[in-house]
């Protein structure tokens, strides 16, 4: 902390760069078939977060950021992958049947995404109080999330970009607010992702059970 | 006294003890037990809150004001109602080998939790734990809805979770927002996102921020409230649900929803005036009016139907909160109340109807529903007559308390849209409900055995209904008159 321009100038590049790097694995977790190998690349970006969310408690001396980092790596980064890598393994799915847009097209589609993250993002630019662009990204990350719900039509991979989404949110709040939400809220938001994960594979489960089938375009029965 | 505290805890702890190896009659009492102590802990609270206007708890976690007070008497009310229901249509369940025992126990741990959920949203100070605690109402509740485990129910539950945490991640969004705002104002590095603390400052926040946050807090809680166009879940969770459920969703949850956008709301207009939220929550309220009552009237599914006409009635709760004026902000909370009596014991009928007919569809039920199961046939009618706005019943004070409200405020074309919207529903309703009770029974169905099913919770909730509707007695008249005045800005 001796010289904090120099200090935080390294810092905010490096979640630049940590920021950037969610938003590359983001696309190619739009791309990606395989469900084992999107979940990998979710845990790599889980991991990005939880640097960011380090990065800012190491030049921020905040020992709340410190324990969020901790918490992400433990749930995001390694239980959460090994639960749904479980549930891969329990309803045996390899391959995602094919998307509703192939992969050029959901490409272009990211990219428009991301050009109208950036617009949404303009007015706010002077809150940034960390990184450039951010906020622009995190809210990329959420758009492209809802995209990769909507192109996917496994249960499972449709999991996957919820917490994307969530991701995004997450990545939001530290840029906008620097020491993201107070810690009761991220141990309230951690908990439900937690649950949230756990319901929705019971859920897959019995689907997969009923339906023989994880394919959420079959779950067209109710109607009007 | 920790008075707050156990209104969460309670209920909480009463699901976990369901975990419990024990007999099912006890389950069910435990159940009732939570929700009654609820109910009467929510009484008191109101007492509390009209003697000292806010009560906090916990270091300022727990917050209730007049709002929170109401919130919490209507969602325990509810409950309570369905626990009560609960028991007998649960045994009748296993004894129709519709579900395991293991999910019946599945049941009586979930609702409670449930029901916790729900009381910590209302009593939350802080608004990020209120995200929180609204998303595990949607979690806690998506395996009730699926409970059945048939294909429909899967897809129901299904649609309702991530449409669900889609909205929610708005909302957190919108929540992340208004922190952002919070955070702009201070050098602090936590400063506190309590509502006792944000309130105070709401004119020195960001405003652009706060636009930004309201639109994503309108959309996401607005899709958990079943606010058109987002209602699409809703008519499929509530009609695959057991009926308790149905009953809790409908009567409760939805409401709860309410609170939390009703909460931006407040938020929003201290800061920009009320102008900008107003408006949309007027448009996306009668957008849900007006497109309920053809949805009601193509219905072949009896609880279907139902939750269309929730979604009318949730859109008159918003158009009356966006009409602003004392007057119909005060009908809108009046409505609320009313519709959390009514509409479960609709619920309640349906459940006994589906569970003699093995059916929702109106075609399979055929007509003469009085005539072969006279105590629900006839609890339906009136929840009916209730459901639809006709006197004696407290739903037409409180819809005239709107209508009138608006036409006294000048909002002539909004208030002949509501009565138009409720006209119509009305039809709808008592249409589609008059193919099924009166007349003669299709010959050669099943007789039931045990004509007084549920009647208890039933004739509960449409006494208190009616008991209100006469009756309103005074402090509860002042409750409501005090969280009226938060919602539109103390004069």
């Amino acid at each position: 902390m001796n010289a904090p321009s120099v200090s935080a100038d390294l810092g905010s590049q490096l979640i630049t760069l940590m920021a950037a790097l969610m938003l590359v694995l983001q696309l190619l977790l739009v791309v990606e078939n395989r469900v084992l190998t999107g979940i990998r690349l979710y845990a790599i970006q889980s991991l990005f977060l939880a640097g960011i969310a380090g990065v800012v408690a190491f030049f921020n001396n905040a020992v709340d950021v410190y324990i969020v980092a901790a918490l992400t790596v433990l749930g995001k980064v390694v239980f959460l992958p090994w639960l749904l890598n479980r549930q891969v393994r329990r309803i045996q799915i390899v391959q995602e049947i094919e998307p509703l847009f192939n992969a050029p097209t959901a490409m272009l589609v990211c990219g428009g995404l991301t050009l109208l993250g950036y617009i949404v993002a303009r007015p706010f630019t002077g809150l940034e109080r960390l990184g450039n662009n951010t906020l622009a990204i995190a809210i990329t990350l959420v758009l492209t999330g809802f995209f990769l719900m909507f192109n996917r039509r496994k249960a499972l991979t449709q999991v996957l970009a919820l917490l994307t989404v969530e991701n995004g949110v997450m990545l939001a709040a530290i840029a906008l607010t620097t020491y993201g939400m107070p810690l009761v809220v991220e141990f309230g938001i951690f908990f439900d992702v937690l649950v949230a994960v756990m319901i929705l594979g019971i859920l897959v489960y019995r689907i997969r059970e009923s339906f023989a089938s994880m394919d959420t375009s079959k779950l067209n029965q109710l109607k009007g | 006294m920790a008075l707050l505290t156990s209104i969460v805890v309670v209920p909480a702890a009463a699901g976990l003890a369901c975990l419990l190896p024990l007999p099912r009659r006890i389950l069910a009492a435990l159940n009732i037990l939570a929700f009654g102590v609820a109910l009467a802990l929510g009484v008191a609270l109101l007492r509390r809150v009209l003697a000292q206007d806010v009560v906090t708890e916990c270091h300022e976690f727990l917050y209730a004001d007049a709002l929170s007070a109401w919130m919490v008497l209507l969602t325990s009310a509810v409950s309570l109602g369905s626990a009560l229901y609960a028991g007998r249509y649960v045994q009748r369940d296993l004894d129709d080998q519709t579900i395991t025992p293991g999910r019946a126990r599945e049941f009586f741990v979930l609702t409670p939790l449930f029901g916790a959920a729900m009381f910590l949203v209302v009593l939350a100070n802080n608004l990020g734990v209120m995200w929180a605690a609204v998303e595990a109402t949607a979690l806690s509740s998506v395996l009730l809805v699926a409970l059945y485990n048939r294909k429909n129910s899967l897809e129901a539950a299904w649609k309702y979770v991530m449409l669900g945490s889609l909205g929610l991640a708005l909302a957190l969004l919108g929540t992340v927002f208004v922190y952002a705002a919070a955070c702009k104002n201070t050098s602090e590095p936590f400063p506190s996102f309590n509502w006792s603390h944000l309130m105070p400052l709401a004119h020195q926040l960001d405003p652009h921020l706060l636009k930004l946050a309201f639109v994503l807090a309108l959309i996401g809680y607005g899709t958990k409230a079943g606010l058109a166009p987002m209602h699409t879940w809703l008519p499929d969770a509530h009609s695959e649900a057991p009926s308790p459920t149905s009953a809790m969703l409908s009567g409760a949850s939805l409401k709860v929803a309410i609170y939390a956008l009703l909460r931006f709301h407040i938020l929003t207009a201290a800061c920009l005036g009320s102008g900008f939220s107003r408006h949309l929550l007027l448009g996306f309220g009668l957008l849900s009016m007006l497109l309920a009552p053809p949805f009601i009237l193509v219905q072949r599914n009896l609880k279907r139907m139902l939750a269309y006409s929730s979604l009318e009635h949730v859109g008159l709760i918003c158009t009356g909160v966006a009409l602003n004026t004392p007057l119909t902000i005060f009908g809108a909370l009046l409505h609320m109340g009313y519709h959390a009596l009514a509409k479960p014991v609709l619920f309640f009928a349906a459940g006994n109807i589906h569970q003699t007919f093995h059916s929702l569809q109106f075609r399979a039920i055929g007509s003469g529903v009085v005539k072969m199961l006279p105590v629900t046939g006839l609890l339906m009618g009136l929840g009916a007559v209730a459901a639809v706005g006709l006197p004696p019943f407290g739903l037409f004070f409180s819809e005239l308390t709107v209508i009138s409200g608006g036409l006294a405020a000048g909002q002539i074309t909004v208030s002949v849209l509501i009565l138009a919207a409720l006209i119509a529903s009305f039809c709808g309703v008592l249409q589609q409900l008059a193919r099924i009770l009166p007349g003669e029974p299709k010959t050669g169905q099943a007789h039931s055995g045990r004509p007084f099913d549920g009647a208890l919770a039933m004739v509960l909730l449409l006494g208190g209904l009616l008991l209100f509707s006469v009756w309103l007695p005074a402090p509860l008249l002042r409750g409501i008159h005090q969280a009226a005045g938060i919602i539109g800005g103390r004069p």
